[in-house]
């Protein structure tokens, strides 16, 4: 399948979290996918009531590809004034997962974490072991392909294979990536062409 | 692809008690596009299944083709309710990701606190006016939107938009408040409290609203926090979690506000919480006015990421680089990853954000409030009659541009 997202610079820039000290407020931790599931209890009793969020990023070319990131926040038990409430304390649990592995699901702890273990399924394709009832959420029941991947096309396989009108491929051209797909590269090598064959 | 769907497994049990019911997703009260499976027993639900998904429009695999500031244009679309809140909660997280936080203008903070607080307040009149017409009283509705007109208006003043402002921008704002902005808005300040006294005065004495509300869809804290709700549904159930006093942005710790809270958890309690809250609202829109006389900068003096002057183009060499690099490709933000929320109308809006270093967003993900407030109808709904169900996603208050994005 056409890539028409894969990221310009190769090697380092593929791994982001790890380039750059933490700016946010979070505590951020790395975790084997073995041992996701028992660092998550251990989170859950030691407080984290909340799992804020639960998202994937695809760093295609990077070994392991996927991301798995939870948000969790650790609230006083019933705390029912802002004071109480202090500042929580945010702990964000990185997870890189090969393709075609698949993660220990986490909605017997967190019920909030069905849908959300749904939609990176639908979106990704990262399975999550036990979940009762993983099927597609956002996208239909029938559809082919996990849209929030990198080799996704941008406008769907379908459009990707269609041609394109003459003016889609010159557009964004300075700024690296046009929609056609095509480098900089390949459009500079068929201007030469074209001024080769004028000339 | 490699992966294929799994054969869905047999959602709802049939029995010869039960039947199934299909409601929505074309259904006045489903607020958009929302389809529950209905698994009944007469008239009382047994088991709900809420179907997402109609109104997916891929929002976050869209804004990895665009450029970080064309990104919060579909950003904006999530929550069309309250734009402000997504365009706001994206422009400080790309600003943590530049590290520029603290270079960003006094005046500009004000006017995002100011704009955050009315898209609340025009985001509650909506619900409030339809959750009125769910339940049956339809004059709610005209106030609601008579007084939602009159922020609408303001909106259209500072961006040109009524529905989609796009006033924020990544370093600022778009540009400062257009003359006479500040009188209208004393006039909506002043007419606000008589306003809210009508609201109020429509329905939270109502016997009929108390009756189809009082004891409806209770959440109890710990099942509130189970099922991850976050915002008024979170405080209405005794949890006093709220983002602007948790981890405060744009200056909020330097406003005088209340966070209203309730302990019954159920949709009046939700309901009242609400009305409160739009009353705290209108407390910060005022501290924010008095802060508005002083003029200021409202866009940060950043030649990479902000836009030169207009005026400047033509006469300086410097400013017509800078204008036609930011047009043509954008600024570009050093690599790395970054969570920020903030305390939009539904709850806890966040964006974990990741950056390469290129012009283009590498990954956003969006924490949408309203996917996992509306998660919890399915703890709340069994046990219910099906009229009451209305009920409960009207007072849970989602919105499916949100929830599918």
């Amino acid at each position: 399948m056409p890539s028409t997202q894969v990221p310009p610079i190769a090697g380092a820039a593929i791994d982001p979290p790890s380039l750059r000290p933490p700016i946010d407020d979070a505590v951020i931790e790395r975790v084997a996918p073995s041992d996701l599931r028992s660092r998550l209890e251990a989170l859950k009793t030691d407080g984290y009531a909340m799992l804020l969020d639960l998202g994937a990023v695809d760093y295609l070319g990077r070994s392991p590809r996927f991301d798995v990131v939870y948000h969790l926040l650790r609230l006083a038990p019933r705390p029912a004034t802002v004071a109480e409430v202090g500042t929580p304390v945010r702990v964000r649990i990185l997870c890189g997962l090969e393709e075609d592995r698949s993660l220990p699901t986490v909605s017997d702890l967190w019920k909030s974490a069905d849908w959300a273990e749904r939609e990176v399924f639908d979106l990704f394709g990262i399975r999550f072991d036990g979940h009762p009832d993983l099927r597609r959420i956002q996208m239909p029941d029938d559809w082919v392909g996990h849209p929030l991947r990198k080799d996704y096309p941008m406008r769907g396989p379908a459009l990707e294979r269609a041609p394109r009108p003459a003016f889609a491929n010159k557009t964004n051209v300075v700024a690296g990536s046009p929609p056609s797909g095509r480098t900089l590269e390949a459009l500079q090598e068929q201007i030469k062409r074209v001024r080769e064959g004028g000339s | 692809m490699t992966l294929s769907a799994t054969p869905p497994p047999e959602v709802i049990s049939r029995s010869d008690t039960t039947m199934v019911l299909s409601m929505g997703p074309q259904h006045p009260s489903t607020h958009g596009v929302l389809q529950i499976v209905l698994e009944i027993d007469s008239e009382n639900v047994v088991k709900a299944d809420p179907e997402i998904g109609y109104l997916h429009t891929g929002i976050e695999k869209s804004a990895e083709g665009l450029f970080w500031t064309q990104a919060q244009t579909v950003i904006e679309r999530m929550d069309y309710l309250a734009p402000s809140s997504n365009a706001l909660c994206y422009a400080l997280a790309v600003e943590k990701l530049l590290g520029i936080t603290d270079k960003i203008p006094q005046r500009a903070q004000t006017i995002r606190v100011l704009t955050g607080e009315l898209t609340r307040i025009a985001s509650h009149c909506v619900w409030l006016g339809t959750h009125g017409i769910d339940l049956g009283a339809i004059s709610v509705f005209f106030y609601c939107f008579d007084l939602r007109e009159n922020i609408l208006d303001l909106q259209e003043a500072t961006g040109g938009a009524r529905m989609h402002p796009n006033y924020m921008r990544v370093g600022g704002l778009n540009g400062d408040l257009p003359d006479g902005l500040l009188a209208r808005l004393d006039a909506l300040i002043e007419k606000f409290p008589r306003r809210m006294r009508e609201l109020r005065g429509l329905l939270q004495a109502n016997p009929i609203f108390q009756d189809r509300t009082i004891d409806i869809g209770t959440l109890s804290p710990e099942e509130a926090v189970q099922w991850n709700v976050t915002g008024p549904s979170l405080r209405a159930s005794g949890i006093a979690y709220d983002v602007r006093k948790a981890f405060p942005y744009c200056g909020y710790e330097t406003y005088d506000f209340d966070v209203p809270t309730r302990s019954e958890g159920d949709a009046y309690a939700r309901f009242l919480v609400r009305l409160d809250e739009m009353d705290q609202s209108i407390r910060i829109i005022e501290q924010a006015r008095r802060r508005l006389d002083t003029p200021g900068p409202v866009m940060i003096d950043d030649p990479k990421v902000a836009l030169p002057p207009k005026e400047t183009i033509a006469l300086s060499m410097e400013a017509l680089i800078h204008h036609f690099k930011l047009i043509s490709e954008g600024f570009r933000v050093p690599p790395g990853d970054v969570y920020h929320s903030v305390e939009s109308p539904r709850g806890e809006l966040g964006y974990y954000i990741v950056s390469n270093g290129e012009n283009k967003p590498y990954r956003i993900r969006t924490r949408p409030p309203s996917l996992y407030n509306l998660q919890a109808l399915k703890g709340i709904a069994p046990g219910n009659l099906i009229a009451d169900l209305v009920v409960m996603i009207g007072s849970l208050d989602p919105v499916f541009g949100e929830v599918d994005r």
